[in-house]
């Protein structure tokens, strides 16, 4: 009948709530705050004297990746100092000073602040099923004449088109907040990054623009997990704390396991894929980025068959 | 051709941890009648009205809402249906209006000018930009009331809709319930407290352990074959309840304090009996003709434990 009416409805519910405008307003202020932080603190001679200051740089390098393979430490650390190293050997040769700051580098510097949005995303899609059947509105939303997958449907729009919102806040503040503070332009500059151990010189806006599509990927399929979450317990903050917990503890969890040969079918080393974008320095081996899509994607429908199963299917005591 | 009656229900049954918590349930509910529910708490009351809308899966049986099965064609059937499930949750971060505009957004045919018509005749006029977490008790249920009437439905579902309600506000609530159902709605409630039915309902159809244990029209509640007389005396009860139950041996005589206290009779007849108690030296100090009320009728059933067969359907 009206099915955009339902979705309209959970916007403006997501809106209502005073936490979403801190969601909203954290983002920005961080990134002003950075912005303003590095343009007072920049350090000038650095800046003109960049050649030496990577040269010392290199000198510690050294000594570092020395120790490293002296303790045993794992072979992806000395690794990823040793690809530094070479980075800064092949800046110096080239003249690509990694101390040049423009908005795009900003965007580039800007990008963890992206998990922090994931954050967010996570409490508004955990509590948008929960909540309402913690608080008992859920039944008041029931019985009206819309079949329940249309109304889980409506939720699950709702809090997609909220991630995508969010992003958009972020990206578009982050250009902004750079072009005023580093100058508008940049999108030439180029940076360094290793894969398999050769030197690739790409453009950072290329490196930007392929990370926000692939965050956002991230962020859905983060929205897809909260969002099952939210659906199988009634407590909204039972149904963050879990949804919180398997994202964070996911990435430590990696770590654990990533030397088993089944490693690479779990979800979370596929969760990061920006480890594609370059480093070529992943912690579990075997896995490219269409291979990483593919699972998302195999777990996204298994996540939402399981939700609208299960919403379906419920009997309504709340 | 059959009547089509607003609500039906046939056999329907739900079980809950193997027990069936409502059992082969079946009444209907016909156009612009209020129609009550009654029954202890755990008796199958709220179940049932979930499954009438939508939120509780039935094990077996029909629920038809003006002809149309609620499995079969789920949409059309909920949108004749206006209801509060136990207390009506509202978003209390969201003011009383905002509120009804959330339900107004996705029901046919809800105008501002309807909602305005809505919110004047539960009197909320005054809170209705408030949020709802300022409201009382008394004014959720007044918003729940609004809600549910919003769209105009042809069945009102009202489950205990007195909770928290003040005495003023039971009144209106009975009022605005009578005028609905003298334009045609249908309504049905569920209550656990006699006397509100009694006041409220056309018909009341009694629950107990998820069966229907019968149906009754209220109105055969206070007729004067349920009423009893009593009769207030000083000293010798057991005599005196002998010398009426010789003089009356088919009817049920019964001692309470200092009363004598005998199943509905004619006038001619009390006056006999007082003649006849005098007459025999007792001092007859008052005689009171009492209704039974629908709790005692109530009691009386449920009490038995029996199941339909065995209880008596007086006054039909």
């Amino acid at each position: 009948m009206k099915f955009l009416s339902l979705v309209s409805n959970e916007w403006i519910k997501i809106f209502s709530r005073t936490r979403t405008w801190v969601f909203i307003a954290l983002p920005i202020l961080i990134v002003l705050g950075v912005a303003i932080y590095g343009k007072v603190t920049a350090d000038e001679d650095v800046k003109s004297n960049w050649k030496q200051e990577v040269t010392e740089q290199n000198k510690e390098l050294k000594s570092q990746i020395a120790e490293a393979k002296k303790d045993n430490s794992p072979k992806f650390v000395a690794e990823s100092l040793e690809n530094e190293y070479r980075q800064n050997q092949y800046a110096l040769k080239n003249e690509i000073s990694p101390y040049e700051t423009t908005s795009w580098k900003f965007m580039k510097d800007m990008a963890p602040i992206s998990s922090l949005l994931g954050l967010f995303v996570i409490v508004v899609a955990s509590d948008i099923v929960a909540g309402e059947f913690a608080k008992g509105t859920i039944k008041m939303l029931l019985i009206r004449p819309y079949s329940r997958w249309k109304i889980l449907l409506s939720k699950l729009i709702a809090t997609l088109a909220f991630a995508f919102f969010l992003w958009v806040i972020l990206v578009a503040a982050t250009w902004l907040f750079g072009s005023i503070f580093y100058g508008f332009g940049g999108m030439d500059q180029p940076y360094l990054s290793v894969t398999d151990g050769k030197i690739h010189e790409k453009l950072i806006s290329e490196y930007v623009l392929a990370n926000m599509g692939l965050e956002f990927i991230e962020f859905a399929v983060t929205v897809f997990l909260a969002f099952m979450v939210s659906t199988l317990f009634y407590s909204s903050s039972v149904a963050i704390g879990i949804s919180l917990f398997l994202t964070f503890a996911g990435n430590a969890l990696v770590l654990f396991i990533s030397s088993k040969s089944w490693a690479k079918y779990t979800l979370f080393p596929n969760m990061d894929l920006t480890q594609y974008l370059d480093e070529g320095l992943q912690v579990v081996k075997g896995m490219s980025l269409s291979f990483s899509l593919g699972m998302l994607a195999i777990y996204s429908a298994l996540f939402l068959i399981i939700t609208f199963a299960v919403f379906q299917k419920r009997d309504v005591k709340a | 051709m059959e009547t089509v009656h607003t609500l039906e229900l046939r056999n329907v049954t739900k079980k809950m941890k193997g027990k069936n918590v409502v059992d082969h349930l079946s009444f209907e509910v016909r156009k612009g009648e209020i129609f009550g529910l009654l029954g202890p708490n755990g008796a199958g009351k709220t179940t049932t009205i979930r499954m009438i809308v939508g939120l509780i899966s039935m094990n077996g049986g029909e629920i038809l809402v003006n002809g149309l099965d609620i499995r079969k064609n789920y949409e059309k059937a909920m949108e004749q249906i206006g209801a509060i499930v136990e207390n009506p949750q509202m978003y209390d971060y969201l003011t009383g209006y905002k509120n009804l505009m959330q339900y107004a957004r996705i029901m046919p045919g809800v105008t501002r000018k309807r909602i305005d018509e809505v919110v004047k005749l539960v009197e909320l006029e005054q809170a209705i930009h408030k949020k709802v977490k300022t409201y009382s008790l008394g004014m959720r249920q007044r918003l729940g009331v609004a809600q549910a009437l919003l769209h105009r439905p042809s069945l009102l579902i009202l489950d205990e809709p007195t909770n928290g309600l003040d005495p003023q506000g039971m009144h209106d609530l009975r009022n605005y319930m009578r005028t609905l159902a003298d334009q045609g709605t249908s309504i049905v409630v569920s209550s656990h407290i006699l006397a509100e039915m009694e006041l409220m309902c056309d018909r009341v159809a009694v629950i107990q352990h998820g069966k229907l244990i019968r149906i009754d029209n209220v109105t055969n509640v206070t007729d004067q074959a349920q009423a009893r007389v009593h009769f207030l005396i000083e000293g010798g009860l057991p005599e005196a309840k002998l010398l009426l139950s010789e003089y009356a041996p088919e009817k049920a005589v019964e001692v309470s304090g200092k009363e004598l206290i005998i199943e509905a009779s004619t006038s001619q007849e009390i006056a006999d009996i007082n003649k006849r108690l005098i007459e025999a030296g007792f001092l007859v100090y008052g005689i009171q003709l009492k209704k039974k009320t629908l709790e005692e009728r109530f009691l009386e059933m449920t009490g038995k434990g029996g199941g339909v067969n065995e209880v008596s359907i007086a006054g039909q």
